[in-house]
């Protein structure tokens, strides 16, 4: 990687992060703090400040109150140096100029730049080079822009809804490219809609609402945080109470011998429930999807908007 | 802003057949087309001469409004956001777009007294020539910032209207259409209003000293419509990346 990072810092710090426009607070006092090398997924409703809290962290804009840092300087430094690549929403290239020559452009402007060749093949537009802007398909278009976020070989790489355009073939493909490219060791925040590209890419997720982060942590974390596992089983002799004494259970309901535990921590409450009733018998778990997690922990609490 | 990045932006402009036609191909047409009609009987020299220096700066006028429309564009697109997240400054990115309008008003500069060479065998002396060349090519500053000007302020649905009505009054009003000499007394009482007029008053008063102003008069009419259209173009620059 080409740009030096201050040793220590956090690729990305956001600290009581607060942004209004006009009476509407997008951003309502954050903290974020992203280590060196991670992938972090940013979830969240429309209107929820994911392109606002990214605004802030690309120097776009400034934040009202709080600091933001990019390897530990201003964000604006950090994009004059080249360190941070970035895919904006609803973006669009320009119509008069080829593929290779708005890669090329770009390139022009960064200190030292990637060769053109090398970040047109490793993002798959080699066969597109000669090509103007206005006869690619969308999944062609989102690839191109990823080639100019890529040009300046940034340590950070931002990415707002990239596969928003995307058919579920092209979303793949690019994620394929994106997955190799982080090989490499460069730290990525991406927004989406996409619950199983969250899953997938992400080694953790953020998820935001009504301008606030409501949950931060690994994939598994956030999901247990918002509805957990559910333990189903036939446990004999068991009382109502004594089930719901068990670690982590949240919920607990008992018909006949039947049994169905909720539990925020499915492997401390079944291990539990194994040593005290040794006769439970026909155990199933589920874990609720992030689908789930993302639906409750996102959902408004009072339905006025 | 590197050479990559003027010659691209040089280059898009030329592959836009709007910007090819009016501002290179129309002039030279339209001199040729009122040499014919106009310069009939006497001292025809002079007519075409004026008709030449107008419509040279009809095509440094159009070039420099095609180039600053560009903006209206490129914001619409999120180019220009895409832009400042390069080591390109907003500033920089101005600079490169009025160094661009001086590029791009050179075919127009230098295509019509090409053609009036040619086919009406216009005949001036060094000094004039330079006076036209030069203070057409400089003159075109102020409409280079009103384009940008225009293009900072319009969404680019807007654009096409606005710089058409722009084009009509600079073009009618302002003598780079009508020559001053057709126009009635009261149409010729408004045309200094217009910084059109002074445009073409740059190289008329290389060429006759009939119903000409002063150079030094002319430069100091182009040099505050320069700085006030600056003060402009400086103040909505700033707006908008402090809203952005």
């Amino acid at each position: 990687m080409s740009n030096e990072t201050t040793s220590g810092a956090p690729a990305v710090e956001l600290r009581g992060v607060r942004k209004h426009y006009g009476e509407v607070a997008a951003v309502d006092g954050i903290d974020l703090s992203i280590r060196v090398g991670e992938v972090v997924a940013l979830l969240g409703p429309n209107g929820a400040g994911k392109s606002t809290a990214i605004d802030m962290i690309l120097g776009l804009s400034g934040p009202d109150a709080g600091s933001v840092a990019v390897f530990g300087r201003a964000p604006t430094e950090a994009v004059a140096d080249g360190a941070i690549g970035a895919m904006l929403q609803n973006g669009t290239l320009l119509d008069d100029l080829t593929v290779a020559e708005t890669i090329g452009l770009v390139a022009s402007l960064h200190r030292s730049p990637m060769p053109v060749e090398q970040v047109m093949r490793r993002t798959g537009v080699e066969d597109l080079a000669k090509r103007r802007a206005n006869r690619l398909s969308g999944g062609q278009q989102q690839r191109v822009r990823f080639a100019i976020a890529l040009v300046s070989d940034p340590s950070l790489l931002i990415l707002d809804e990239p596969t928003a355009a995307m058919d579920p073939a092209a979303r793949r493909d690019f994620w394929k490219a994106i997955y190799e490219d982080t090989a490499h060791g460069r730290t990525v925040l991406f927004a989406t809609h996409y619950l199983e590209e969250a899953e997938e890419f992400a080694d953790r997720v953020v998820l935001m609402r009504s301008g606030k982060i409501v949950a931060d942590g690994p994939v598994a974390q956030v999901r247990a945080a918002a509805s957990g596992r559910t333990i189903r089983a036939v446990v004999p002799g068991a009382g109502e109470e004594a089930l719901g004494a068990l670690p982590a259970v949240t919920a607990c309901e008992l018909r006949e011998q039947r049994v169905r535990l909720s539990s925020s921590d499915s492997d401390a409450t079944l291990r539990a429930l194994l040593e005290r009733f040794p006769a439970a018998r026909d155990i199933e778990i589920a874990s609720a999807g992030l689908e789930d997690a993302f639906l409750s922990l996102t959902a408004e609490p009072e339905t006025t908007r | 802003m590197s050479a990559t990045y003027l010659r691209l932006e040089i280059v898009r402009m030329f592959r836009n057949p709007r910007f090819a036609i009016f501002s290179i191909a129309f002039p030279a047409l339209l001199f040729l087309l009122q040499a014919s009609l106009f310069a009939t009987g006497k001292d025809t020299d002079v007519i075409v001469q004026v008709l030449m220096v107008n419509l040279m700066a009809f095509g440094v006028y159009f070039a420099a409004m095609s180039n600053g429309a560009r903006l209206a564009v490129e914001r619409a697109a999120g180019w220009q956001r895409q832009l400042r997240l390069t080591p390109l400054s907003g500033r920089a990115y101005l600079a490169g777009k009025g160094l661009s309008g001086l590029l791009l008003a050179l075919p127009a500069l230098l295509l019509v007294p090409a053609v009036a060479l040619a086919f009406k065998g216009v005949e001036l002396d060094a000094g004039s020539w330079t006076r036209i060349l030069v203070g057409i090519w400089l003159g075109s500053i102020p409409f280079i910032l009103l384009g940008l000007l225009v293009g900072q302020l319009s969404r680019p649905e807007t654009l096409q209207p606005v710089n058409m009505s722009i084009s009509l009054i600079m073009g009618f009003l302002g003598g780079l259409w009508i020559p001053i000499d057709g126009m009635p007394d009261w149409l010729r009482e408004i045309a200094p209003v217009l910084p059109s007029y002074w445009l073409t008053q740059l190289g008329r008063g290389a060429v006759t000293s009939d119903l000409t102003e002063s150079l030094p008069v002319t430069l100091a009419v182009l040099a505050a419509w320069t700085v006030g259209l600056g003060v402009l173009v400086i103040w909505r620059y700033r707006k908008d990346s402090s809203r952005a």
